[in-house]
């Protein structure tokens, strides 16, 4: 009876402070890996955008090249009069700078003018947006598409601690598909 | 379901007023650790825009059956919006004109 009653209060115990230690664990594990991540993004981070920006360029030079043309329009009602079916296709990227980047921005930012390197980030998220509302066109059989939209939304609301420095691209439009 | 004003090829006879859908959705902590972790290093954070691609195919499906319920057959002018109320939640926002199209 004794030993019940005993591992009872210690599981209580338990439960109660394992939230506590969770949180501790992972603030353990964040000041250790942080540090080597930062190190990581430093290095390599403008590699790997620029790896990006070539990856997303020659997608859609191939795409464009075996289809001949570019199927994506702003037009309201397209071109053609002719159009036998149609439906919303709509793709979203989050796309996000490294810290390293973030740090050559806020120090671009004290001088003033154009901050080119948050340009380059948006760019590299904007045109992978792009690319892939043509190839999930092309996957969902649509010939084209017309009135296309492009929306850019943080995803960090303003004055939240440690959130994630990232924009949601968001591109959507109408897919139709030519008789 | 279009996003733009009119349905090509076919014609709208009756409207039913606006129609939407809305939802929250966050993912676990575990994903939310990993996507702050890849967000030190930069580029495309997969695990919110797989969060945000099912949010939005259920924001839509839901606003699918309340044309439904209202008796139209398509959805025109269609419109998304987005916004974030904490880190790692987004509510997204799917809002269009019910028509009935022949």
């Amino acid at each position: 009876m004794v030993d019940v009653g005993g591992l009872l209060v210690l599981g209580i115990i338990l439960v109660l402070i394992a939230p506590f230690l969770l949180l501790a664990l992972i603030g353990i594990l964040w000041t250790v890996v942080y540090p080597l991540m930062l190190i990581w993004a430093v290095l390599f981070s403008g590699k790997k955008l620029d790896q990006q920006i070539v990856n997303t360029a020659s997608r859609e030079a191939s795409l464009r090249e075996s289809l001949g043309r570019d199927p994506l329009t702003t037009i309201d009602g397209g071109y053609r009069t002719d159009i036998t079916s149609c439906g919303v296709v709509w793709v979203g990227v989050v796309y996000g700078p490294s810290h390293w980047h973030l740090l050559i921005g806020w120090i671009n930012n004290l001088v003033g003018g154009s901050v080119d390197i948050f340009q380059k980030v948006i760019s590299a998220g904007r045109a992978e947006a792009m690319q892939r509302l043509r190839e999930s066109a092309v996957a969902n059989g649509w010939d084209d598409v017309i009135n296309v939209r492009i929306d850019t939304s943080d995803m960090a609301p303003q004055g939240a601690q440690r959130s994630i420095k990232a924009v949601e691209v968001f591109a959507y439009g109408t897919g139709v598909k030519y008789g | 379901m279009v996003n733009t004003e009119t349905i090509p090829g076919m014609m709208i006879t009756e409207t039913f007023g606006v129609v939407s859908g809305s939802t929250v959705r966050a993912k676990h902590l575990g994903k939310d650790i990993f996507a702050g972790l890849k967000n030190i290093v930069g580029g495309e954070l997969s695990q919110y825009t797989e969060l945000l691609q099912e949010s939005r195919e259920e924001a839509v499906g839901r606003m699918v059956a309340d044309a439904m319920s209202r008796g139209a057959n398509a959805v025109v002018n269609v419109r998304f919006a987005t916004s974030a109320i904490t880190a790692g939640a987004a509510e997204l926002f799917a809002y269009g004109t019910a028509v009935k199209a022949e």
